[in-house]
């Protein structure tokens, strides 16, 4: 990387980031000795921050575009300071929470180079997490948060999945499918939103952007690629993974990934403030262009494998008439093809939390239908988490009329923090859950 | 005829680059793409490119800087495989893709871009490099078969 600029977090931060890795990503040592089979050329891992250094100086959106950007929180108001500070919270809640999901599964992979990449993914989400500590530590927060730079950096540290941030990142695994569709679909908004920050009008975040992007380019490859061998293999009757797995899979992940970008209605603050380009619902609705993309062309794989003897434009325009009209062509059906849910299915934030709708967008009256439906489009082992469990009380609930949509979606993850070194994970902190019941 | 843009090659440009090498070659080859698109991915996100037409994708081209191969010291770019849509070719999109990937490879440090091509079996890539600038050099490609 051309103008990047490397930094180490002080020792006592290296040294706990360390210690994390040791408990939640094991595998690095491994990945780091097979570095060379399976990432020939590309330089080593290594644990650090990276800032880009010639990125533009002047404030390129809100209020003060055109003003020189912030080099310091100090320099920015109170307001803007809180706002930011929340997000490097929340994105570093995600980079480390990430890592926690993907280790459930890894070692599932049928395939070798998969589960490589996966690991690869996960080595570089923690380097996305040490350069959001990095963000926190760089500078003096203290204007606007409670908690100093150590007590920030510790309590993200001490997040396990059930008590992240955002609600994508407190959603276990079940298998190495969840592993892949969500770096296809979570990772990608991700990509949205490095990319938008990549404009911030707080230097150091901006600078922090571009060597992000680099990797999570590799993140999107490492979703998608897998994805398209699997529907090939589906589409010719070979392997292990069907359609209908990965339609359940992203039934199960886009609404998470939908919901990652706030509130349809929401985002102008950070536009104002010069945070990032575009409000809430405009990010969203490019993610979900991309995403119909994707899609598609996962179908034009499963189709042109399926008929091997169809030409191209012939393949093209018998999928879209499958799609359409959903009859069956050359063996060809609707339910063998994928498709996106609705962005009104399984909503937690926004204009459609916790209504109830099917995959199509058809509004469901009765809750035990829901729980029906949702039975036969997600995948089997999700309903059995703890995370469905608490989902469907609140629908229940919002249902029946005992809370509000706006309660609802103000519900935090029911674990909750709590101080105290926990020896056998050697994490920073232990979680135990509202019972008080430890978590481990 | 809207203007051709360049941007750096991404996953989602995966169907696009393997129907422009089906448009060219005859060969539908999805797994050879895949494998292909990764590596330059991984390698350097920023640096293969593919040419933008309106919303499509009409021409790609990618390659990385490698040095101290074969004795070939010098850091270089290597463009390693391109394509250009027939439908829309005679537009100067492969030479748009070379200086787009000419700026690439110099602000990563490389001093010489370099090529393989068969002379005889691509004949019009031969002449788009010359006409871009390239010479033929001494070194061979020896090959045998096993």
């Amino acid at each position: 990387m051309e103008n990047v600029r490397s930094t180490r977090l002080p020792g006592k931060y290296h040294d706990a980031i360390t210690r994390w890795q040791e408990t939640f990503l094991p595998d690095l040592p491994l990945l780091e000795e097979n570095w060379e089979k399976f990432f020939p050329r590309d330089p080593k891992f290594q644990l650090c921050a990276y800032r880009q250094c010639d990125m533009c100086g002047v404030i390129e959106v809100g209020k003060e575009q055109g003003k020189p950007k912030y080099q310091k929180a100090t320099d920015m108001t109170e307001e803007q300071a809180g706002h930011l500070l929340k997000a490097i919270q929340a994105q570093a809640s995600t980079e480390f929470g990430s890592i926690q999901q993907h280790q459930l599964t890894l070692a599932r992979a049928q395939d070798e180079q998969d589960q490589f990449w996966a690991l690869r993914v996960m080595a570089e989400e923690l380097r996305h997490g040490y350069q959001m500590c990095h963000l926190l530590l760089e500078d003096d927060w203290k204007a606007v948060a409670p908690e100093s730079g150590e007590q920030m950096v510790e309590e993200i540290l001490s997040m396990r999945t059930g008590s992240h941030v955002l609600g994508a990142f407190n959603i276990d695994f079940d298998s190495f499918l969840d592993n892949i569709v969500f770096c296809a679909l979570i990772d990608r908004v991700g990509k949205f939103q490095l990319a938008m920050q990549k404009v911030s009008a707080y230097q150091p975040m901006a600078e922090s952007m571009p060597p992000m992007l680099v990797e999570e380019a590799f993140h999107l490859t490492a979703g998608v690629v897998p994805m398209r061998r699997w529907v090939s293999q589906a589409a010719k009757g070979k392997g292990f993974i069907t359609m209908d797995a990965i339609q359940r899979a992203l039934n199960k992940w886009f609404p998470r990934a939908l919901d990652m970008f706030g509130d349809e209605r929401g985002g102008g603050s950070n536009v104002k403030m010069g945070f990032k380009p575009m409000k809430n619902d405009e990010a969203m609705g490019k993610y979900i262009e991309e995403m119909e993309g994707i899609v598609r062309t996962l179908n034009v794989r499963y189709v042109r494998d399926r008929l091997p003897k169809l030409p191209r434009e012939d393949a093209y325009a018998l999928l879209d008439r499958v799609m359409e009209s959903g009859d069956p062509e050359q063996g060809v059906r609707r339910e063998d093809l994928l498709a996106l849910p609705d962005k009104t299915f399984l909503r937690r934030r926004g204009i459609w939390a916790y209504e109830m709708r099917d995959t199509t967008g058809a509004e469901i009256k009765d809750v035990e239908q829901y729980k029906r439906t949702l039975y036969k489009t997600l995948p089997d082992a999700y309903p059995q988490g703890r995370d469905f469990k608490d989902y469907l009380r609140l629908v229940r609930e919002v249902a029946a009329g005992t809370t509000t949509k706006e309660h609802a979606v103000g519900q935090m993850p029911e674990l909750s923090r709590v101080g105290g070194v926990c020896p056998c994970a050697r994490a920073v902190r232990w979680v135990v859950d509202g019972n008080g019941n430890g978590a481990h | 005829m809207a203007d051709v843009t360049l941007r750096p090659l991404t996953e989602l440009d995966l169907e696009a680059v393997t129907s422009i090498d089906e448009k060219i070659s005859g060969s539908y080859r999805p797994d050879e793409w895949e494998n292909r698109v990764a590596y330059y991915i991984r390698r350097d996100a920023e640096l293969s490119l593919v040419a933008v037409q309106g919303k499509d994708v009409v021409g790609f081209m990618l390659g990385e800087v490698r040095s101290g191969e074969f004795g070939l010291e010098e850091t270089a770019g290597w463009i390693e495989v391109m394509g250009v849509d027939p439908d829309v070719q005679g537009q100067s999109i492969g030479k748009k893709l070379l200086e787009g990937m000419v700026k690439g490879f110099k602000a990563r440090g490389a001093k010489k871009v370099r090529t393989l091509v068969d002379s005889k079996s691509q004949e019009a890539l031969v002449k788009f490099f010359e006409a871009t600038g390239f010479k033929a050099t001494p070194t061979r490609l020896l090959d045998r078969p096993l």
